[in-house]
């Protein structure tokens, strides 16, 4: 039983399935980038067989980042990352907690002829400087003195050891943050026109939609263009209300989220909105011309009193020949209906007797009056993204962890030196070690250091 | 314009001073390194003019952004984030011999951006959802990971070229003999990865600091990202098997190459998916 569990530990604790885990992790979303996801794989489903197709569904290959797989790997590297961990920390807490002995011969075997100097000085005098040397570099250190020699010792970086750990841990909080994003977060979108209340959004996951425990007012949307056309700046003016009564008024611009009660509101795009208003002309053979501003529905009567005219309907591009506005002249005579195309000339030119064909394309139809639709007002929607994701601060302090440990782990290392003085007539032999987990380069510059330092020190000092 | 006529003559400056590197490195002369290093440092001033200058000019057109916004600008900063490096490198470690390796890539980076069809010098108005202060910082942190990791990828090609001329060498070329030690390749290859990876981290982090802003979701797993996950994957695989599994050398170097295989493809190979990073668009 106990050899069991241990077995199943050692697996879990290896790093061997660490690298297997984010090998797969890396492979899984490779895959992902090449295979089309969520909604671009519908345009898949046509190109290859049906069967296929769905077998490849029920494996979640079209929506592998949420994935039952990716979902497993995660699962499996917190496993791992916390059984390792907990598999290390008691001999990374003795290293922690032992201090070096000054006195260890282990240190000095073999030890390269490099490390070691000469000079004519006297034991007390070279331990003294050594002394001095190691308080100016490490703060600390041990020492024992005997009748022929000296030892001392100090250490450095002990709290890089503790490095993986704060990695290890920043993974762990990530998984919390993207879990409590997940079970807690909404994610959604709404259009709003210019002018409208909204109290709801569309789910992006599903076609749900979720009500609101307030409602938005788009109050104004303002888009500015470059010369080339690109977009330069486009922001919204947007108020909150709970019943129907204003809270607060905020201008929302891209890259410039704004929250209400836990709601984060994005400028994500905009668009005009289909079906608005258009400006119309009426000019009377030889008489006064009259501009006014239409929608669908809107009546008027006309100024020589022949009738009423009615805006039926309004249409950004009708067939393809662009805007358009349906209208309807009633008169005692009975009623007449046509078309009002704003490029009504472009369409003449195009081809000269359609007015003749379809009459019902003749603007100046009902005569004495020739209508000109001069432009269509444009009216803009704003579309907004809308988040709650109470796991997001939970991510920003997994990041902030995993960069602080990072630098801890890749920038810092523990080593400890050992600087040995023996008196050899009426020489001293300096000897200089070290030991380090990781970083056996820096350890060695770090001894050279102060086999010159305290060479320096010595001959000077003579 | 006067900036991208400096960039172009910079670019035969990286040229040079990859020539000179490699005199030395035939000749076996000091001369020759002392040259290169000069030239390359005159290349990296005249390229960092050129940058600023670009940077004032994007103010007097009306648009002011750093420049950092195109494929164009991105391909001149990474090669100017290269040469930088690998001349602290250089100045750090009293080692020329990295740069016949290292230059190169910098020098073809600037040529590509110069000659490659489909690149627009132009300085242009950014779009509103780069407007943001964090595109400076997310694109600096990346092109220095990406610069530590070109370092790492020649320091690899340099080690592996080194390891197949044979331990004798008193019978190999000047070449050879002037690479550094196998155990100094393998310890700079693996500092300039870690560096690169910790630079790759807080691209990813300062990324989807900006994406939270910008779109509403720290991470949306568009093809970008994700490349940048899997090259930050390959390199948490290479730290691991160095700092727990002791691998060293010639490993180290195949996951050096590797892993610059994957920073190549999240750089441009990303490009040719749909993606919100897409340069081309």
């Amino acid at each position: 039983m106990t050899k069991n569990k241990s077995g199943i530990w050692s697996f879990f604790s290896s790093v061997k399935l660490a690298v297997v885990l984010l090998s797969l992790i890396a492979f899984f979303a490779l895959i992902g980038t090449l295979v089309p996801q969520r909604e671009a794989a519908v345009e898949l489903a046509g190109r290859i067989s049906p069967g296929l197709y769905s077998i490849l569904q029920k494996m979640q290959i079209f929506d592998l980042y949420h994935s039952i797989w990716f979902f497993l790997l995660s699962g499996f590297l917190a496993v791992n990352l916390i059984i390792c961990s907990l598999d290390r920390f008691p001999m990374t807490w003795r290293r922690f907690r032992m201090r070096p002995a000054p006195q260890n011969d282990d240190a000095f075997k073999d030890l390269p002829a490099t490390n070691t100097f000469q000079v004519r000085s006297d034991v007390q005098r070279a331990a003294e400087a050594a002394a001095l040397l190691l308080k100016k570099k490490y703060r600390k250190f041990a020492r024992t003195d005997g009748p022929d020699s000296t030892c001392l010792c100090a250490q450095k970086g002990r709290f890089s050891l503790f490095g993986v750990y704060i990695v290890h841990l920043s993974f762990l909080v990530l998984i919390a943050g993207v879990i409590i994003g997940s079970v807690f977060g909404v994610e959604g979108y709404v259009n709003i026109t210019e002018g409208e209340t909204v109290s709801a959004i569309s789910l992006r996951n599903g076609s749900q939609t979720l009500p609101l425990p307030f409602s938005v007012r788009c109050d104004k949307f303002v888009v500015k263009f470059y010369e080339s056309g690109a977009p330069k700046t486009f922001q919204s003016d947007l108020t909150f209300l709970k019943s129907d009564k204003a809270i607060q008024s905020v201008k929302l611009r891209v890259n410039h989220p704004v929250v209400f009660e836990e709601f984060r509101f994005y400028q994500a795009s905009y668009g005009a909105v289909p079906g608005g208003r258009a400006t119309l002309a009426l000019l009377r053979d030889g008489g006064r011309r009259d501009v006014m501003n239409v929608g669908a529905g809107y009546t008027f009567e006309l100024p020589g009193k022949e009738g009423t005219f009615q805006v039926l309907r309004v249409e950004e591009n009708l067939m393809k020949m662009g805007p358009a506005v349906k209208v309807a002249v009633r008169s005692p005579k009975g009623e007449t209906t046509f078309w009002v195309f704003q490029q009504i000339d472009k369409i003449k030119a195009l081809s000269p007797d359609i007015l003749d064909q379809v009459p019902m394309f003749n603007p100046g139809l009902f005569s004495p009056y020739t209508f000109t639709l001069m432009g269509m007002e444009e009216k803009y929607y704003t579309g907004l993204q809308v988040n709650r994701d109470p796991g997001t601060p939970v991510v920003a302090a997994a990041a902030l962890l995993l960069i602080c440990g990072l630098m801890v782990v890749l920038f810092s290392y523990t080593r400890s030196v050992w600087i040995r003085v023996d008196r050899k007539k009426d020489k001293v032999l300096v000897r200089v070690a070290g030991r380090s987990y990781k970083n056996q380069a820096g350890l060695e510059k770090e001894i050279q250091y102060l086999l010159s330092e305290l060479k320096d020190n010595l001959e000077k000092s003579k | 314009m006067i900036n991208t006529t400096i960039l172009s003559w910079v670019t035969f400056i990286f040229f040079a001073a990859f020539v000179f590197y490699l005199f030395r490195m035939i000749l076996g002369r000091e001369f020759w390194g002392k040259l290169a290093t000069w030239t390359a440092l005159v290349g990296l001033v005249a390229q960092s003019i050129a940058l600023i200058i670009r940077w004032i000019t994007s103010y007097d057109l009306g648009m002011g952004h750093a420049p950092l916004s195109n494929f164009y600008e991105s391909l001149i900063f990474f090669a100017w984030t290269i040469v930088f490096l690998y001349l602290l490198m250089e100045w750090r470690l009293k080692n020329r011999s990295i740069g016949v390796f290292v230059l190169p890539v910098a020098f073809l980076i600037m040529a590509y951006a110069s000659i490659a069809p489909g690149i627009n010098n132009r300085i242009e108005p950014l779009i509103p959802a780069l407007q943001s202060n964090w595109l400076t910082s997310h694109v600096l942190t990346c092109f220095l990971g990406y610069a530590a990791f070109t370092v790492a990828f020649a320091l690899g090609i340099m080690f592996l070229i080194k390891s197949a001329a044979g331990t004798d060498l008193s019978k190999s070329a000047v070449f050879i003999r002037l690479l550094p030690s196998e155990y100094q390749m393998d310890d700079l290859m693996y500092s300039s990865a870690a560096l690169g990876f910790i630079f790759l981290t807080l691209g990813i982090v300062t990324g989807s600091v900006w994406a939270h802003y910008a779109w509403g979701s720290y991470w949306s797993w568009d093809p970008k990202e994700t490349w940048s996950l899997i090259t930050w994957l390959v390199y948490a695989v290479m730290l691991h098997m160095r700092l727990v599994r002791g691998w060293r050398g010639k490993r180290m170097a195949i996951m050096a190459i590797v892993g610059f295989a994957c920073v190549l493809f999240t750089y441009l190979g990303v490009n040719l998916l749909p993606s919100l990073h897409s340069y081309m668009s």
